[in-house]
């Protein structure tokens, strides 16, 4: 069952990696988000801790309704183009993901006892999904782009903090939720002001402030 | 009790700011809470540095002789930006560059920044740390980019990007230490009183890449090179005095939180690793900082590549290790602070002057400002490390340290580049003091608030320069007390 949600969710992050308009991204985010509340639900249910209920109870609210809605929202709201002003074109975008998926496994290899196969998995998509965010912060131009990017690691880390360490302390999970969602409204504010003083969200036009 | 008067005050402002931030006396109001933590800071220095490391709140609250000290630190810069402000928020307000609804909004954000860092090294849960870190990056973004310039707002994005990106690392880095935590067979924590006793049994491999992580990433929110881009874009476009407390405390805070991290690392993996790495960063900072000074040509960018330089400096303080270094490290997050926050605030008084940040365009402050002209000047002096004024003393430690450590390439280098850096400040500041008046510029008078700022820190500035050389053991034993916790 794990095996399955820990598939789609690798596989939502390739959509994320090879998407083209910022719709299709968020829509991809919201699966991801989806994937792990599942996961954190199941382990949930094998290991039957209230804490884990309410941390994917505040995942489902969060990451799956509130965020995409307030993207969708931010996009609707400033009018702005739906491209997301690729640098590097699906394919190789594709190429690149195959590369981060590679990587990550080799470093989870350095990284714990190979003897721990289910565990080793789980930590090479994290650390997969955070390269995914990565990428999609440096070779993608829209601002929002670079937000969803960041969301993007932050699900990576989730993932990795839930099932490599057993979760962090309760009230620090509950205070990095919040916090994501706090500075998730104050870029959301950002990029409001920045596509009406300059018309546009490209942050690669950004280039005032040089030397 | 002294944390709670530290942590509550700023946080009865802010809401005390939501109404009657709009009355033109609020400032002092605000002024008058920050002496109060002030003089809390004080007590509680003295408290946790005689009588050992103290619990509250449940095991919430740790404080020992290091989080005492930045406590200090913060609670100094804090109160010199909050005088300051009274004068330059009312100036603003009557030049009509804001209204006095944004005035309002100014004195919420100034109290929750000030919160926010306050408990940066109040929290004995290392993840409640990168929680707070973080809170100080989204509250000094609004801050940032609060005149709503085009330029304010891109370098505001910057920051907040380039910010939460380095952040997002220290949280890697801070699970992959509960995750070495986890696998050596001990119970879930993450609290820094249970983890630095046990931090010998860690996995050496896992500690040694959680803490590159870690350096990575809080040293961004630190300004260390190269991940220092976000740095001067927004110390150059923030309010007067929200850059002398960006560059003053946010820059150590990360510092500290490093520390933390460092002195795990240092007790799992043994010295040298974390003495590399600090240098490394450090020497690259200076390089880098160096070569922008010299060809600087915006007044508060220039002070911005200086912090960087600064930091360098402390983190190659902190990298060499031995007490006499770490003394001369901590004294200099001291003195940097201050001083910085000095000439940060005479820049504001004189880009609000001149109304350009262009040195070029900048000539004959002493006659435009006479205070402002005389405290600049001084504080250019004090900021490149002349005697005797404090900086030239913890850089003096540094460097004897580094000596008598054996390591003298990094003295030589960090010989050179203060002699270049030097070099540059005086020829910068020396053009734009001296020299005759632009036409059509006339004498303004200066806010008593706004000198009364500049007074406070002066006075810090050489009472700590002349009274460290009388009581050298003293410090040393705080130190190893310091470097013991």
């Amino acid at each position: 069952m794990q095996g399955i949600i820990l598939f789609a969710s690798l596989t939502s992050t390739y959509l994320m990696v090879i998407a083209k308009r910022t719709p299709a991204l968020i829509r991809s985010f919201r699966y991801q988000s989806f994937c792990l509340f599942l996961l954190t639900f199941s382990i949930a249910l094998e290991e039957r801790r209230m804490d884990l209920y309410i941390i994917a109870g505040l995942l489902l609210v969060i990451k799956v309704f509130l965020i995409p809605q307030l993207l969708y929202r931010i996009i609707k709201r400033i009018n702005a183009n739906e491209d997301l002003g690729l640098f590097i074109n699906p394919q190789l975008s594709l190429l690149w993901a195959l590369g981060f998926t590679y990587l990550s496994w080799i470093f989870t290899a350095y990284l714990i006892v190979p003897s721990n196969q289910a565990q080793a998995s789980i930590l090479a998509i994290a650390f997969f999904i955070v390269l995914a965010g990565i990428f999609l912060m440096i070779f993608r131009m829209t601002a929002l782009a670079q937000v969803i990017g960041l969301l993007v690691m932050e699900n990576g880390l989730f993932l990795l903090a839930s099932t490599v360490s057993g979760g962090m302390p309760f009230f620090v999970e509950i205070a990095i939720f919040f916090d994501v969602f706090v500075s998730v409204l104050i870029m959301g504010f950002f990029v409001y002001r920045i596509s009406r003083l300059f018309t546009h969200i490209d942050v690669n036009k950004l280039s005032r402030l040089k030397g | 009790m002294e944390i709670f008067l530290i942590l509550g005050i700023p946080a009865l402002l802010s809401i005390a700011a939501l109404s009657f931030g709009k009355r033109k006396a609020f400032g002092v109001i605000n002024s008058i809470g920050y002496l109060a933590v002030l003089s809390a800071g004080i007590f509680l220095a003295k408290k946790v540095i005689f009588s050992g490391c103290t619990y509250s709140f449940f095991g919430f609250i740790y404080l020992d002789a290091l989080s005492a000290f930045f406590i200090f630190v913060i609670s100094v810069v804090s109160f010199a930006a909050s005088l300051y402000s009274i004068g330059y928020i009312k100036r603003d307000i009557r030049g009509a560059i804001i209204s006095e609804e944004k005035a309002k909004i100014y004195y919420v954000l100034f109290n929750l920044f000030c919160l926010s860092m306050f408990f940066v090294p109040a929290v004995n849960n290392l993840g409640m740390l990168w929680v707070a870190i973080e809170m100080t990056t989204l509250v000094s973004a609004f801050l940032v980019g609060f005149y709503n310039t085009k330029k304010s707002v891109e370098a505001a994005w910057k920051y907040i990007i380039i910010c939460s990106v380095g952040i997002i690392f220290a949280l890697l880095g801070t699970i992959l230490f509960s995750y070495a935590f986890s696998i050596a067979g001990l119970s879930k924590s993450l609290n820094w009183s249970d983890i630095a006793p046990v931090a010998h049994i860690l996995d050496k491999n896992i500690l040694k890449i959680a803490f590159i992580f870690i350096l990575v990433g809080y040293g961004t929110k630190a300004g260390l090179a190269p991940m220092h881009t976000w740095l001067p874009d927004a110390h150059s476009q923030a309010v007067a005095p929200i850059s002398a407390l960006l560059s003053g405390v946010l820059l150590k805070t990360a510092i500290y939180a490093i520390l933390r991290f460092g002195i795990i690392t240092i007790k799992g993996v043994g010295f040298a690793y974390f003495s590399h790495l600090m240098i490394l960063f450090g020497i690259i900072s200076l390089v880098i900082s160096c070569c922008f000074i010299l060809v600087q040509k915006d007044l508060k960018r220039l002070l911005a590549y200086s912090s960087i330089e600064h930091i360098g400096i402390i983190s190659i303080g902190f990298g060499l290790g031995t007490p006499l270094a770490i003394a001369g490290s901590l004294l200099h997050v001291f003195n940097h602070a201050v001083t910085k926050s000095l000439m940060f605030f005479g820049a504001g008084n004189i880009v609000h002057a001149y109304k350009k940040h262009n040195m070029n365009a900048i000539r004959g402050v002493i006659k435009a400002l006479p205070f402002t002209g005389i405290m600049v000047l001084a504080g250019c002096f004090a900021l490149t490390g002349f005697p005797p004024f404090s900086i030239f003393i913890s850089e003096l430690l540094i460097i004897i340290a580094s000596f008598v450590n054996g390591s003298y390439l990094v003295a030589a280098s960090l010989l050179l580049f203060l002699a270049v850096i030097f070099g540059a400040f005086i020829y910068h500041f020396g053009r734009m003091l001296f020299g005759n008046l632009p036409k059509g510029m006339a004498v303004a008078g200066e806010p008593l608030s706004g000198k009364l700022a500049f007074l406070f820190l002066f006075f810090q500035i050489c009472a700590v320069g002349i009274i460290l050389v009388f009581v050298k053991k003293d410090l040393l034993w705080i130190t190893e007390r310091l470097f013991r916790g």
